[in-house]
């Protein structure tokens, strides 16, 4: 491809990167989006040397004078959507340009042109990347970097190409080979792409090392929060069922101490409430306490009700990446004793539920160290307990109307004759007698309690754990609703329980005096088996790059700089785990996927078809890499067009280099022969195949009797026996 | 109280920071000069909101930045310069130079080289670029020198310049080629008028005597003992007697110049101009095969005939150097004339751009002088 063309492509392609940035960023309307594309593809195609589109363009011609009355029409425009249609400086600036890119796409002649384009480009990926955190920018990123680079290299290149039209024709004359070519040449191509290469790796390193001294002053929010229900002060019966379709993702959650699939279901507590009407649960304390913190910055929660244990096996960790929420209330495992994240303060309510000062207005990222309780064998088996009178007088309330429940509750528990016992019979009844089905929707209806236990006997987790709740407080055992998440969802790519919104959840807590609120859950656990095609693997492999895009880049806080000081004032090992720490971080997902197609690869099925040939080309394609040397020498000493002499030359070369890798160099002056003999003193092994190539380099190059082709793969063959010998040698050395 | 003046070249630091700057320099060009205002503004933008993405592009900026710095300097380094120049040349008259540059990177190319002569510690652009020079290979440029002023030349080095790979810095690199070059006075065509009359007075005063050469002597009859190749045929068949030729003895017709260099501040112009129709008249001479001799103050060509003594003259006329009347002593004016004998010097001719009471006395003792006033006339197309 000409230079010239591959400049212009270039351009367009760093153009349109850009503008694929807003576009992903939602911050281009359709109107906008839809002519800019086309005028972006008439402009590919006219870099692209298309003729029908150049002579088609040909024939429009603008005035200048034109294109200035638009540009101001367009500088109207943004007035006009900056104070009557966004009314938001950032999106009626990135309206105005795009509609800049547009005109300029249009008017590329000069130099200058291109140069405002790269100025419009900068821009609009700046103006997408102060709109999203998302990982799609990844790609678009790199993508706009590899263009950056080959634009840069190729403008200034073809400039000095106009500003001298070569050295040759001027007053110099070249001997040699220094024509520069008027096409991109493979080692060009190579080249380009190293150098883009090479500026990623320093990208990243300057990214981790530039100090974070950012003030956050005009920090923009991450958009609109994720709406949820069941997490407000009152909660009707029946409302978590509108989200139960929802696959949006709310939280990641990781357990660092859990090995994978130690753990197959988490619930992640929200609130709780003790306070129902027979339509909607309340919280009868809207108190909240707020939680001390200490010195390294984590807040203590210890829960009231709970008795805090020192069995480390009863503790879990979790590291938690929540979205951006509606709702103030912060998640974990019950029950959450340290906090610590990226916020100033953390208030606790009664009924342990966590909740931050104001809803967030972008993700956070905390850790908690939860206590899970387990009931004491003496509290399993004992016949009676004594529960204290708050205890009694707060989570023994039950609606008026509820005899049929009380009812059932009696006939469900009178075989059982302890409070376990009784607790565990009613949910066993829930588990076995009720069917789990999300279109039982109770919202509007009267008594819809009455209408699941009696009636349709179908209903989800709302239903099932405001029967059992009830139940219990009819045959007098203290219990309260809890919502939150359960998370079953596994990222095996990435080692974390991904939570959706359909995770919503709604499940038990039963108190005992000496074990507190024990979690029990009364719903049916539904076959929500994983559907374990490639898409989803895809998917959750997708899933876990956009955690670690988001730990590592859009998380990446001078905190975790000063960490990084601090381990290298410490020592350098620390400093070397962390960088393992962050490289296997990096890899996990590649790895895991490596698992799961080795996996896949054992368990072949003809679906898999395509997997498999992907992976036999990468495998073709490795092959080809390493055998490059041989192939090229093949071809060299094959190649039906190439001169003979010509190919004893490079052979000869391709020898002297190898020999020269091996330290023995080749002085200038010495002839071929002489250097013969400094190999016999610098490598004896490498002598036979050394002087063959000579001789035959000898007869090619000065004799008058031309190479035979027998001859020249025999030469060929010398020089793939000098290269198999010094791969042994340096075999030798690594071993 | 007077407090000392800090000095910062005495420090070891800042000479080392002078020297790495006379061989490596960097300066930015208006593209980077925008580019850096864009990278200032996004790492304004990157703190003011603590984005993290702005960083990223900040750091793709800064990178850039870096990479441009490195692969210019690779396009600089390993690169061999070797000037091959004339020993002397002639001024006002084109001459073609040649320089052999190398690189002997292993892998890398250089890219967009603009290379310039270092002159008297100035970079002269002599239009050379190479826009690729792959590893291992070298290329011949040569390029046109027209030098106006007589004397030395000295070519300090070479300055390679570079824009790779993204037009954003400018960076230089001196590599030392030192060489000299001897630039003789140019040579004019001088009025055959001259010529002739300087000629024939030179053979008026000069006694004919027999010798070897080519001329013609005398005829006169074969005695015993002659050469036989000597014989005149043509005259001994006209007479019926063997006669022989006589040749006359070349050093007869020797020519001396005696250049007077002393000459105020006043006459440079003249002296240039006086050197410049000795030079003429030394390559006149000597293409009309007359020994020569030149004598320039205290420098004494000798005798000789050729090209190779020529171009010795010439030498000398590219050295000499005008010397005030304050500075020199009037011996100096006449010492040439006064050791040189005058059967030795033969025709003597004496040019004078400038001269006094004193000097004239000495330069009396020349055949021919000429004097500021003919030689403003003989010189004045020059």
């Amino acid at each position: 491809m000409p230079f010239e063309q591959a400049f212009a492509l270039g351009s367009v392609l760093l153009a349109t990167t850009a503008f694929s940035g807003l576009v992903l960023a939602q911050s281009v309307p359709l109107w906008l989006a839809l002519p800019t594309a086309i005028i972006l593809v008439i402009s590919s195609l006219l870099a692209g040397g298309v003729r029908f589109v150049r002579r088609a363009m040909a024939q429009v011609t603008l005035s200048p004078t034109l294109w200035n009355v638009l540009l101001i029409g367009a500088f109207v425009i943004l007035l006009i959507d900056l104070v009557v249609i966004s009314r938001d400086l950032l999106q009626a600036g990135i309206h105005f340009l795009i509609v800049l890119l547009g005109i300029k796409l249009l008017t590329l002649q000069q130099r200058r042109d291109y140069r405002h384009l790269y100025a419009i480009s900068l821009m609009a990926i700046l103006a997408s990347a102060a709109l999203t955190t998302d990982a799609w920018f990844v790609p678009i990123f790199l993508l706009y970097l590899l263009a950056a680079v080959w634009t840069l290299l190729l403008y200034h290149l073809t400039q000095e190409g106009s500003e001298s039209p070569s050295f040759d024709s001027s007053a110099s004359a070249a001997v040699g080979h220094a024509i520069f070519p008027s096409h991109i040449t493979h080692r060009f191509f190579w080249l380009t792409n190293g150098t883009a290469a090479l500026t990623i790796v320093l990208t990243l390193t300057i990214f981790f090392l530039i100090p974070r001294i950012g003030a956050g002053m005009l920090q923009k929010t991450s958009g609109e929060a994720l709406r949820t229900t069941g997490f407000s002060d009152r909660v009707d019966l029946g409302t978590i069922g509108s989200v139960k379709q929802d696959p949006q993702v709310v939280m990641r959650v990781e357990l660092p101490d859990r090995l994978p699939g130690e753990v197959d279901r988490l619930y992640l507590r929200g609130l709780a409430y003790d306070q129902y009407n027979g339509q909607s649960w309340s919280h009868s304390g809207t108190r909240r306490r707020s939680l001390q913190i200490d010195a390294d910055g984590t807040f203590l929660a210890r829960p009231t009700g709970n008795r805090r244990s020192d069995d480390p096996a009863g503790t879990i960790h979790q590291d938690i990446l929540l979205e951006t929420l509606d709702t103030t209330v912060l998640f974990a495992t019950p029950f959450a004793e340290l906090v610590a994240g990226e916020f100033l303060s953390l208030q606790a309510d009664a009924m342990s539920g966590l909740h931050l000062s104001s809803p967030p207005s972008s993700r956070v990222r905390y850790s908690v160290t939860s206590h899970v309780p387990r009931l004491v064998a003496d509290e399993r088996t004992a016949s009676a307990l004594a529960y204290p009178d708050s205890i009694r007088s707060q989570y023994l309330h039950v609606p008026a109307g509820s005899e049929h429940v009380a009812d059932l509750a009696h006939r469900v528990s009178e075989q059982a004759f302890t409070p376990f016992g009784k607790t565990a019979a009613i949910q066993q009844h829930l588990l076995e007698n009720y069917q789990y089905s999300l279109e039982a929707s109770t919202a509007t209806l009267r008594h819809p309690l009455d209408e699941f236990l009696f009636s349709r006997k179908t209903g989800y987790c709302e239903h099932y754990a405001t029967a059992m709740v009830v139940m219990l407080r009819t045959v007098g055992i203290p219990a309260r609703l809890v919502t939150g998440f359960l998370a079953t969802e596994w990222n095996e790519y990435g080692g974390y329980f991904t939570v959706r919104q359909r995770d919503a959840h709604a499940w038990v807590e039963v108190y005992f005096p000496r074990s507190g609120w024990i979690t029990m859950d009364p719903t049916p656990t539904v076959d929500t088996a994983a559907a374990t095609n490639r898409w989803e693997s895809i998917h959750q492999f997708g899933e876990s790059l956009r955690l670690q895009w988001d730990r590592l880049f859009i998380r990446y806080s001078a905190k975790e700089q000063l960490a990084a000081i601090h381990e290298v004032q410490e020592g350098g090992d620390a400093l070397w785990k962390r960088a393992i720490h962050w490289v296997s971080l990096l890899i996990a997902p590649v790895s895991q996927a490596f698992g799961r197609l080795m996996h896949v690869a054992r368990t072949f099925q003809p679906d898999m078809l395509g997997f498999a040939t992907g992976a036999i080309v990468v495998c073709f394609a490795l092959l080809l890499l390493t055998l490059r040397d041989r192939i090229s020498l093949w071809v060299t000493a094959h190649l039906p067009s190439t001169s003979r002499q010509l190919v004893i030359a490079q052979l000869y070369t391709r020898m002297v280099r190898m020999v020269e890798r091996r330290g023995v160099s080749k002085p200038p002056s010495s002839t071929a022969n002489e250097f013969v003999k400094l190999v016999e003193e610098g490598w004896k092994e490498a002598v036979p195949m050394v002087a063959k190539i000579t001789a035959y380099y000898h007869q090619g190059r000065f004799s008058r009797t031309p190479l035979t082709p027998d001859e020249l793969a025999h030469a060929a063959e010398q020089v793939g026996r000098l290269q198999s010998l010094m791969k042994k040698h340096f075999v030798r050395i690594t071993a | 109280m007077k407090r000392p003046s800090l000095n910062l070249r005495g420090f070891p630091v800042f000479s080392f920071v002078r020297r790495m700057a006379r061989w490596r320099s960097i300066r930015l060009t208006p593209e980077g000069t925008r580019f850096l205002l864009f990278t200032f503004g996004i790492g304004l933008a990157a703190i003011n909101t603590g984005n993290n993405l702005f960083y990223l592009l900040l750091a793709m900026m800064l990178s850039f930045i870096v990479i441009s710095g490195l692969l210019s300097e690779h396009c600089l380094r390993r690169l061999e310069f070797h000037r091959h120049v004339p020993d002397l040349i002639m001024a006002n008259e084109p001459t073609a130079l040649t320089l052999s540059v190398a690189n002997r990177n292993r892998h890398l190319p250089s890219f967009s080289l603009r290379l310039f002569d270092v002159v008297e510690g100035q970079d002269v652009d002599r239009g050379l670029v190479i826009r690729l020079l792959p590893p291992q290979s070298s290329v011949l440029l040569s390029y046109p020198l027209l030098v106006t002023k007589r004397g030395w030349i000295q070519f300090e080095g070479i300055r390679a310049q570079t824009l790779f790979p993204f037009g954003l810095f400018m960076k230089k690199g001196l590599y030392s080629t030192a060489a000299q070059l001897l630039v003789s006075p140019p040579i004019k065509p001088l009025t055959v008028r001259f010529m002739d009359e300087l000629v024939s007075e030179g053979q008026g005063e000069s006694l004919s005597r027999r010798g070897h050469g080519s001329q013609l002597y005398n005829l006169r009859p074969y005695q015993p003992g002659d050469d036989s190749r000597s014989i005149h045929w043509m005259t001994t068949a006209r007479t019926s007697h063997l006669i022989v030729r006589e040749t006359e003895a070349e050093d007869q017709r020797r020519i001396t110049i005696v250049l007077s260099t002393v000459a105020p501040k006043e006459r440079d112009l003249l002296f240039e101009r006086s050197v410049t129709f000795v030079a003429s008249l030394l390559w006149q001479l000597t293409e009309r095969t007359y020994p020569v001799r030149l004598l320039v103050g205290t420098e004494d060509s000798g005798l000789g005939t050729g090209s190779a003594h020529l171009l010795a003259m010439l030498r000398l006329l590219a050295l000499c150097e005008r010397q005030t009347p304050e500075t020199s002593g009037v011996a100096n004016h006449g010492e040439p004339f006064s050791h040189a004998d005058n059967g030795e010097r033969g025709y003597t001719v004496a040019v004078v751009p400038w001269s006094d009471q004193a000097v004239s006395a000495n330069i009396v003792q020349a055949d021919r002088v000429l004097h500021a006033t003919q030689l403003e006339e003989l010189t004045h197309a020059f």
